[in-house]
């Protein structure tokens, strides 16, 4: 008798509570229960956008991990790479030339990448840098923007804060400091390496779906809170404060969190604010974006401890808005 | 969980999302959600989604071979389990809530546009020869936007589809005709509306599709200038096939 006692009382907390909540809800005209459900539906349309635009480049970046972890190792990689601070942090950003991935494809890479020991500062300069100095992003700024100022500054100022980020990183020389220890990643190793190419290449596919789904849940828990907060906060509200130099680029870095779109468009939509923000404004977004948003600080969550995260945040935002409030000031 | 297990859901899971989204690019709901220049993107996603599934299916295979063979007990550790079921989520939220694109009761948070800009790699000089009753309401304020003198325009005959959307900065005869415009997908739409003076418009339903045709003039909007349809005609019709424009 002793040990039901919690589940009847569980169960009557629950039937208590269900029928609190009918009651709660009847106190609702219908119309809220129309209008909840239109929010429902703008919710879902806006969620699944966001989620099977950013799946493919998801697939591709945890596919490059799966790759790097089979076909590289670490004797090549030290090879590589500088263990210079300076050498490394800019290797590093540059390294999206050759890994096109976006800012959901590149967490479980750099991860990855960590793992067969590259640098911090190598490995956090690609983190902020790859997302868009990546020749897929390039292309689409050029195809909003043109082959002019907004692409060159583009790159060069995420350079600069990817580089500089980098060089913070490399003070801290244990990267267990910085690193959450790794406990998922696929434990599918054989006592023996995998002889063929068709089984390296399994053993790759492998580690991609177990990453996918473990990345995936990031960018499901960031896409949902992205839609919860658009179908909710009128945009038009975000829209109404930005005025003034300093206001509006605060309004566009605010927007670049919310949106949360992949950086490999972002070009497109950044053009629709070039009627109603300046030139710096933009700017400051296309700069910000692609290091910081929800999903992208839910993924870094599950790399870096959460100081280290807060650095990636900060830093970034402080020298995109310095940058935009400075382009405002000098170019009104 | 044990590991074959694990495999099995995963596999299974991956293998739904490649039919779910095969599934909405075959029956071209895929544009409710994204620019129809990322669809390909989406097909490969459902090849390689199958891909995955496929490997992992023959791993269970092979896996219940080596087991036979050696007998010894299984010493890997199975992935977190929970991550399986957060992919469930896109799955019941695309399956349980029918697929809608966004209409006007999207409007209240994501807001009203009167300007467009144009792309760098429009070229303006064609959109002005295209012949003005082929131009949509997105290559109306993309024209409107580019001149600051409208006038030019004024007179030209114009026939767009668009959904019904009635503003409160408009007068009792008018409405606006609205599309939503998607540069990458639903997260970054937001509504453009030509206005529209028809004297019945008071008996048109606010989200119903209608071809407006008639000719172009302006209004001013919140000290915006906006063009605007004296229409001749103001048909229902049926929802288009792709209900978003994509610049």
């Amino acid at each position: 008798m002793e040990t039901t006692r919690p589940l009847s009382r569980n169960l009557i907390l629950t039937i208590l509570i269900g029928v609190l909540l009918v009651i709660f809800f009847s106190l609702f005209p219908a119309s809220f229960f129309s209008w909840l459900w239109n929010r429902l539906n703008v919710f879902a349309t806006v969620f699944l956008g966001i989620f099977i635009e950013a799946v493919p480049y998801l697939l591709l970046g945890t596919l490059a991990s799966g790759l790097v972890e089979v076909f590289l190792d670490r004797d090549q990689m030290s090879k590589w790479i500088s263990h210079r601070p300076v050498a490394a942090a800019v290797g590093g950003a540059f390294m999206g030339l050759v890994f096109p991935v976006c800012e959901c494809g590149v967490v479980p890479l750099t991860r990855r990448l960590f793992n067969k020991g590259l640098p911090l500062s190598a490995g956090i300069s690609f983190l902020l840098a790859a997302p868009v100095l990546n020749p897929i992003v390039i292309l689409s700024t050029a195809a909003a923007f043109g082959w002019g100022g907004m692409l060159l500054w583009r790159v060069g100022i995420s350079l600069t804060i990817a580089i500089t980020v980098g060089l913070v990183f490399s003070v801290e020389k244990d990267p267990s400091n910085i690193l959450r220890p790794v406990l998922t990643l696929a434990h599918d190793h054989h006592h023996e390496a995998p002889a063929t190419l068709a089984e390296k290449l399994r053993q790759a596919l492998l580690i991609t779906a177990d990453e996918f789904f473990e990345m995936g849940r990031y960018l499901i828990i960031g896409a949902m809170l992205a839609a919860a907060l658009q179908t909710f906060i009128p945009q038009s509200s975000l829209l109404g404060i930005g005025s003034g130099p300093v206001f509006s680029v605060l309004v566009m870095l605010v927007l670049a969190v919310v949106l949360s779109i992949c950086s490999t468009v972002d070009a497109f939509v950044a053009l629709g604010f070039l009627g109603s923000f300046s030139f710096g404004s933009v700017l400051s977004f296309l700069t910000f974006g692609p290091m910081v948003d929800i999903k992208s600080v839910i993924m870094y969550l599950q790399v870096f401890r959460r100081k280290p995260v807060a650095y990636l945040v900060a830093i970034p935002f402080m020298m995109s808005l310095l940058a935009g409030v400075l382009f405002n000031y000098l170019q009104p | 969980m044990p590991k074959r297990l694990y495999r099995s859901f995963q596999a299974l899971l991956l293998l739904g999302m490649s039919i779910f989204l095969g599934s909405k690019a075959a029956s071209g709901q895929l544009t409710f959600y994204i620019n129809q220049r990322f669809v390909p993107l989406t097909i490969f996603g459902v090849v390689f989604l199958a891909l995955l599934a496929q490997t992992i299916f023959t791993e269970i295979k092979r896996a219940r071979q080596r087991d036979d063979e050696h007998d010894h007990d299984d010493h890997d550790h199975a992935p977190v389990a929970s991550n399986l079921w957060f992919m469930l989520v896109p799955l019941l939220i695309g399956v349980l809530i029918p697929a809608r694109p966004l209409d006007s009761s999207a409007l209240s948070t994501k807001g009203f546009n009167t300007s467009a800009p144009l792309v760098s790699g429009d070229s303006s000089a064609q959109l002005f020869e295209t012949d003005s009753e082929e131009r949509n309401i997105l290559d109306w304020l993309k024209l409107f936007n580019y001149d600051r003198d409208v006038s030019k325009f004024y007179g030209q005959k114009a026939s767009v589809i668009g959904f019904v959307y009635f503003d409160e900065a408009l007068g009792e005869k008018q409405f606006l005709v609205s599309r939503f415009v998607i540069s990458c997908c639903s997260a970054d739409a937001y509504a453009l509306g030509m206005a529209v003076n028809w004297d019945e418009a008071a008996a048109l339903e606010q989200d119903s599709w209608v071809l407006v045709k008639g000719t172009v003039n302006s209004v001013t909007l919140d000290g915006v200038v906006v063009p605007l349809i004296e229409a001749e005609s103001v048909q229902a019709v049926p929802a288009p096939e792709q209900p978003y424009l994509f610049p």
